[in-house]
């Protein structure tokens, strides 16, 4: 049965007119949060000192310059690279009689300037042997590969094929290698792993590619971001949040915990960051440098610790991520903020490079048809025995 | 050759070059592809590909440039931009996800060293390179015009009568006696298109 969309009619209507009502009031809250913004960048050090004293239940930004900072791109080089990546991936289907999954990673290498080209690859990986489909600690204890996991260890693919490919590149031009999403494995830290699986994930995995990029950018001009779209993150909302307490030491348990009655920094609640800097920066123009709190940065990342800026393009604001290494150069940050505009303004609106690293990347439903297909078609022509469940089957010939 | 000038020098220099391979193949058609993006054979030009059981030869009828993802489609770019060529140089991706396939009635083949103007008992085979014919085997295989009923008769989406003026056209440069040869060729036209006086009459006049 398909959706009954006489139905959604009337409550998508309630939508938009709730909606239109709540805009005014969002209005006012960003007025305020900037106006906060401009205050706080009058005195950065206090702020500085608030928020080492804070012990907050929200993630706060720290600001590596002034928080109210807008400043214009640098000139793009005039030859350069673009690396991006990009993946996507088949689950394991306990519906199927084979227990594997799939990575398929896309790299892009862009080169403007004199000598243009353009390098559009695809790597598709599977994974079926014990040791790949599990982690496995030293007591024997192993954790299936799939789910949530499974996009973790994508993620973590991505930046392995990314420093790859820079490994490979034997041209001396700036490059900056472009991810998708955040740098921060945010999914690591929402659920609690064993300690094995986020050191072979992380420390073992994407920090040790991540590493290699750095290592690389000693002996060439090389910056890693990643690019996100439409961030829905808070974390300079959230830095505001602190700058307007009346509470020293900010102490969000101490004194607001259980609270019912309305508090100060409520004021700023449904405000994001991209509201925010939609008003403070001018199109092109980058914000300050912050670094993340994130919990699973602090613990792990090092030297990578994850900075962030924002940049309004036409249509929206998006964040970029950087770790540390970048963050401390001011001509990589330059660098990048010049190059992610560049890619924006060449992909209509989005990084190109990343668009067509997607692309490479993407699995279709079609697709994720005709790998079962092949491999069950494989699995008989080898005479290995096959069975799969009877929901799939069912699934596959529809009846009435 | 008298091709438009520019297209002229190119086509010389491509003669008897390697410029594409088969993708598509049916006994009476197939579809090459071109290695480098535009680069396509002009209409009418005389083409062949090798396998195993001998050369095919084959009439360029149509050239198209497209996304080579389905779905995708090609967007203007040029608007702040100087040249069709800073359009590419800006966007290097392009000439990846873009192809240049060309389509090619298929209008005789050699077995041995017989050279034979009707269709091979077997198609051309996939991914057999395409090359544009020297100018000395454009001659000898039109030295006869018996193909040309090949191509009229030609089911194809193309007018079939701008194919067979721009096959002779081409096939005429490859001639000594350029005249001579438009002319047996136009009375085997005549032969043809005998109850058409009108098409034969406008198919002449695109071959003068």
């Amino acid at each position: 049965m398909s959706l009954d969309l006489s139905k959604l009619v009337g409550q998508i209507i309630d939508l938009a007119a709730s909606l239109k009502s709540k805009s005014g009031e969002k209005q006012a809250k960003i007025e305020f949060a900037l106006k906060s913004l401009r205050s706080s960048a009058v005195d950065l050090d206090a702020l500085k000192k608030k928020i080492e004293s804070s012990k907050t239940t929200w993630l706060i930004a720290s600001p590596r310059e002034s928080v109210d900072l807008h400043l214009t791109p640098p000139t793009c080089p005039d030859d350069f690279i673009v690396l991006a990546s990009d993946g996507s991936h088949i689950d394991v289907d306990r519906h199927q009689s084979a227990h594997c999954f799939l990575i398929n990673i896309g790299i892009v290498q862009l080169q403007y300037g004199r000598n243009p080209d353009a390098q559009l690859l695809n790597f598709p990986y599977l994974y079926y042997k014990d040791e790949d489909v599990s982690i496995n600690s030293a007591d024997g204890r192993k954790i299936p590969i799939e789910g949530q996991l499974l996009g973790i260890k994508r993620s973590i693919e991505e930046c392995h094929l990314l420093a790859e490919r820079a490994q490979v590149l034997d041209s001396g031009l700036p490059v900056v290698s472009l991810l998708d999403g955040s740098l921060i494995l945010w999914r690591l830290a929402e659920q609690v792993y064993p300690d094995f699986v986020i050191r072979e994930l992380l420390v073992d995995g994407f920090l040790k590619y991540m590493n290699q990029l750095k290592e690389l950018s000693r002996s060439r001009p090389l910056a890693l971001a990643s690019y996100i779209s439409y961030p829905r993150s808070t974390d300079v909302v959230n830095l505001l949040r602190l700058a307007v307490c009346p509470h020293l030491p900010v102490d969000c348990d101490r004194h607001c915990a259980g609270k019912f009655v309305s508090k100060e920094c409520d004021v700023l609640n449904g405000v994001l960051d991209r509201d925010l800097f939609w008003y403070l920066l001018a199109p092109e123009e980058r914000s300050a440098v912050y670094s993340s709190s994130s919990s699973v940065v602090s613990k792990y990342y090092g030297d990578s610790e994850v900075n962030f800026f924002y940049v309004r393009l036409d249509g929206e604001v998006a964040r970029v991520e950087i770790p540390l290494w970048v963050a401390e150069s001011e001509k990589l940050v330059g660098l990048v903020h010049s190059t992610i505009l560049d890619q924006c303004r060449r992909g209509l609106g989005y990084p190109v490079s990343l668009s067509e690293a997607h692309e490479q990347a993407v699995i279709n439903t079609s697709g994720r048809q005709q790998f079962w297909a092949l491999v069950e078609q494989i699995l008989v022509d080898d005479g290995v025995s096959i069975s799969g469940s009877a929901k799939s089957e069912s699934k596959r010939t529809r009846w009435i | 050759m008298k091709q438009i000038k520019g297209q002229k020098s190119k086509i010389e220099n491509a003669l008897g070059k390697k410029i594409g391979e088969v993708i598509e193949s049916r006994s009476a058609e197939f579809i090459g592809q071109c290695y480098k993006l535009d680069e396509a054979p002009p209409l009418g030009c005389l083409i062949k590909t090798q396998d195993k059981s001998g050369v095919t030869y084959g009439v360029v009828f149509d050239v198209e440039t497209h996304s080579l993802e389905p779905g995708r489609r090609v967007v203007a770019r040029g608007e702040n931009l100087e040249s069709e060529e800073e359009v590419f140089a800006a966007n290097p991706q392009l000439s990846r996800l873009l192809a240049t396939d060309f389509k090619v009635l298929v209008v005789g083949y050699t077995e041995g060293k017989d050279c034979h103007h009707y269709l091979p008992p077997r198609s051309a085979s996939i991914h057999s390179f395409v090359y544009i014919c020297q100018l000395e085997e454009v001659r000898i295989f039109t030295g006869s015009t018996d193909f040309l009923s090949l191509i009229i008769n030609a089911r194809i989406d193309v007018p079939v009568d701008e194919v067979v003026a721009a096959c002779l056209r081409y096939a005429s440069e490859a001639h000594v006696d350029r005249d001579a040869f438009l002319v047996g060729a136009g009375k085997e036209l005549a032969r043809m298109l005998s109850g058409d006086a009108n098409r034969l009459n406008s198919l002449l006049k695109r071959i003068k």
